[in-house]
């Protein structure tokens, strides 16, 4: 159990620094149009083929995929700051700061999440800047919750309230009793934002948002290549887009296996 | 939380999916069915996937048909596929010698599709509505418009304009009995065919106007179907349109039942620069100016380091020209303007030379701390333009000039186009547009001279010109506005522009389908394919 466990992060691991390091590696110079190059099937020499500009698909597609994980990266860390830090203070604030701030993430939730996305990153001028902080504005609300709801649950609880009426500081319950808790619960949760903070980079970028042309990004890949497959050019989407699946389920294969390895009884029940 | 990962995952396909299937099929296909049954029969109706929809309608007075051929309207003359003048509305027109007074008379058969005859005061009613709506129609030259009894018309112009002829050739005549606030969406004209319905972004259907003077098209219906690019080659390739408008990176797919037509055109594509240095605004309060292509040098080095035949042959897939010009090939044209191209050895000397170096070691040349980096912005829908567009700052970037490529709306690129390069296009079977794309008095009015172009001595040449009475001084005077040999708007005298490509215009058209003798082709909005539709066959 444990062992097939171990295997699976490993795996995950490998497919997510994989696109990491061949991003690092490849030479931009192959992003560069070679207009002698162009529409080439997938081969040796490139083996994603070449889009309509005789740029390298491959090293297209490795690059957005490190864009993709690096905002995946960045957003779910802010995201679970955000919503660490908002459920927190919910849950120890007392009513009135509690009720404001479930008021927020009922807001956040109430609104589709691609709308909020746009308007953010419309707000902000478009732009990698606006993408990275709109997926990292709008993935906490859930998170945020769940950590209020287990504080809470936690402050019910008897050891919580032993504790209290032995006199022990409140620091002291928080450090001691309720941060071992809370901890696996909250990086796994955290985790488990980046693959959707991936699909909705990748999402957003598809719809334009102020990103060049030139910017290696999943979304513009795809979306640039929807014009030419009627042309009959499958591979300007099909391995892009296949890239990104691999790389949104390690994600999700790498947060489930971290869940059953911190807390093995919680996720068999 | 696995089964919501699940759910999230296929929803953000979906959505993918779903944007992408609205962003293609713009557009209804329900006239497939429609033209399938029948060609059993005789061919009357027509399905045309050509694009270029106007979104301002279809009043000749704000500027439809500019280009010609305003298939509702028609107007007093016409050019034949030879480009030379002829008679349509206008049974004869004279000019008096000193170019002030042209004398137009009517033909008097002529009635709208509504029964009702075409006078000169329609006539009059038509050029004083288009004088005053101030839009891309320019009358400012115009000084009265008269009816002179019921057929016949006398202009009076400010000053001498030998390129007024245009105008009649170009400005379709509405009724003043049916003219309304409403006029551009339900338009009522004497020409070859009359608006039935019109579903904006979807389609518009035209039926044949009966009452028409002229000789009749075969085709009493004709549907145009406003699809993207995509849709339209993919209705071509399911045999559910009989012309479609395509782009060249589809022109080397064969599509049975249909042939490729690749008609010559004026149509160009180039990058305009902002001419003067960053600090000032418009009257609406948008920046004008960038300090990077404000320097001659870079312009220059831009423009001589361009491989054009390159761009031709590899994003027009050889459907096109070089384009040194805004007027290449057309009697205007200066040959001269043709610039030594594909040097970046030459453009990298010319920067060094104006003091520009890489100090920093990054790769971007830079003069006293200012990085020759700018903007340059295209129409986000337009996969022709950004393809030039990548291609281009591909091609700049050795000589050390970084070209960040923007994607925009149009109504985004409007309040940036000042201060930013932006990927236009032009081309007009009329020298006057020279006058207003370079002209400094059109500076920042609309479209015209964005980067607030200015030049006195062109200016003079472009004036003279238009005041010219004899064709073949205004001729040379507008190539010496392009290059005098020390000064002009061309890329070897103050390079305002770097124009790229002229484009042929790719049709696919049903193999039964004869759509005769062609035009030079205008820049797009508007129908320039259908303008000799009367001559169209269809041989079964």
């Amino acid at each position: 159990m444990r062992r097939s466990v171990y295997i699976r992060i490993c795996v995950a691991a490998v497919l997510l620094l994989l696109p990491l390091l061949l991003a690092a590696l490849l030479s931009s110079d192959r992003l560069a149009t070679q207009l002698d190059q162009r529409n080439l099937a997938p081969g040796l020499e490139h083996l994603f083929g070449t889009d309509w500009l005789g740029r390298d698909m491959f090293t297209r597609t490795m690059k957005g995929l490190a864009l993709s994980i690096g905002v995946g990266f960045l957003a779910a860390v802010a995201s679970g700051l955000i919503a660490g830090s908002l459920g927190l203070m919910a849950a120890t604030l007392g009513k009135t700061v509690d009720r404001i701030i479930t008021w927020l993430i009922d807001l956040c939730l109430s609104v589709p999440h691609l709308v909020l996305l746009l308007l953010i990153s419309f707000v902000l001028g478009g732009g990698v800047k606006g993408v990275v902080v709109a997926v990292a504005l709008s993935h906490w609300p859930s998170l945020a919750r769940l950590m209020r709801a287990e504080i809470l649950a936690l402050k019910a609880s008897e050891y919580v309230l032993v504790a209290k009426q032995m006199g022990r500081s409140a620091w002291w319950i928080a450090t001691r009793h309720m941060l071992p808790h809370l901890l696996p619960q909250f990086i796994v949760g955290t985790l488990l934002l980046f693959p959707h903070a991936i699909l909705h980079e990748a999402a957003i970028t598809f719809l334009g948002m102020g990103l060049s042309p030139h910017q290696p990004a999943i979304g513009i890949i795809l979306s640039e290549s929807m014009k030419y497959l009627s042309t009959g050019m499958w591979w300007l989407a099909f391995f892009p887009g296949l890239c990104l699946f691999v790389v949104v389920r390690a994600f999700d294969m790498l947060a489930r296996s971290l869940y059953q390895f911190v807390d093995p009884a919680r996720f068999q029940r | 939380m696995r089964k919501k990962l699940s759910k999230a995952l296929v929803g953000s396909l979906a959505a993918l999916i779903i944007l992408a299937g609205c962003s293609e099929s713009r557009g209804s296909l329900d006239n497939a069915a429609r033209s399938t049954t029948e060609t059993a029969e005789q061919k009357q109706h027509l399905i045309l996937a050509i694009g270029g929809e106007p979104d301002e309608g279809f009043d000749p007075t704000t500027g439809w048909g500019r280009y010609g051929s305003p298939l509702f309207q028609s107007t007093l003359l016409t050019r034949n596929s030879e480009l030379e003048i002829e008679e349509d509305l206008a049974t004869s027109y004279s000019v008096s010698k000193d170019g002030l007074i042209w004398t137009v008379t009517l033909r008097e058969d002529v009635k709208f599709s509504d029964g009702e005859p075409l006078t000169a005061n329609d006539v009059v009613f038509t050029f004083e509505t288009a004088k005053g709506s101030q839009s891309v129609i320019d009358l400012t030259n115009l000084l009265a418009v008269t009816a002179q009894g019921d057929y016949t018309v006398m202009f009076e112009l400010q000053a001498a304009q030998s390129t007024f002829v245009d105008v009649l050739t170009t400005l379709g005549i509405v009724p003043q009995h049916a003219y309304s606030a409403n006029y551009a969406k339900q338009p009522i004209g004497s020409g070859p065919y009359k608006l039935v319905q019109w579903d904006k972004g979807q389609q518009l259907l035209v039926e044949q106007n009966e009452l028409y003077y002229g000789d009749k098209s075969p085709f009493t219906q004709l549907t145009f179907l406003f699809l993207a690019e995509d849709a339209a080659f993919a209705a071509a390739k399911a045999g559910t349109v009989d012309v479609a408008a395509i782009p060249s990176s589809f022109s080397t797919q064969q599509v049975s039942g249909m042939r490729l037509e690749a008609l010559q055109t004026v149509d160009n594509r180039g990058i305009m620069f902002p001419y003067v240095p960053a600090g000032s605004t418009t009257e609406q309060g948008y920046p004008i100016g960038n300090d990077v292509t404000s320097d001659p040098a870079i312009r220059k080095a831009i423009n001589i380091a361009i491989d054009r035949q390159l761009l031709v042959d590899g994003i027009l897939e050889g459907h096109g020209t070089p384009a040194y010009s805004i007027s290449d090939q057309l009697p205007w044209w200066n040959e001269a303007t043709v610039v030594e191209d594909g040097n970046s050895e030459a453009a990298k000397q010319l920067l060094a030379e104006a003091g520009w170096s890489d100090s920093d070691g990054d790769g971007i040349l830079d003069k006293n701390g200012l990085a020759a980096q700018f903007n340059l912005l295209y129409p986000a829908g337009d996969a022709l333009r950004q393809s030039l567009a990548i291609a281009v700052a591909d091609m700049i970037k050795p000589i050390g000039i970084d070209i960040a490529v923007l994607g925009k709306s149009w109504s985004e690129i409007e309040p940036l186009m000042h201060a930013n390069a932006v990927m236009l296009g032009w081309g007009s079977l009329d020298p006057l547009e020279m006058y207003h794309v370079y002209g400094s008095q059109f500076a920042g009015v609309g479209y015209y001279n964005p980067g607030h172009y200015t030049n006195e001595t062109v200016d003079q040449y472009m004036k003279q010109a238009l005041a010219a009475t004899d064709e073949e001084q205004a001729m040379e005077l507008w190539q010496k506005a392009q290059w005098d040999g020390s000064t002009g708007l061309s890329a070897k005298g103050d390079a305002p522009w770097a124009w790229l490509v002229n484009i042929d215009h790719l049709y696919l058209v049903n193999e039964k389908l004869d759509i005769g003798q062609q035009l030079i082709h205008p820049h797009g909005h508007g129908w320039p394919i259908t303008s000799n539709i009367e001559q169209w066959k269809w041989m079964e």
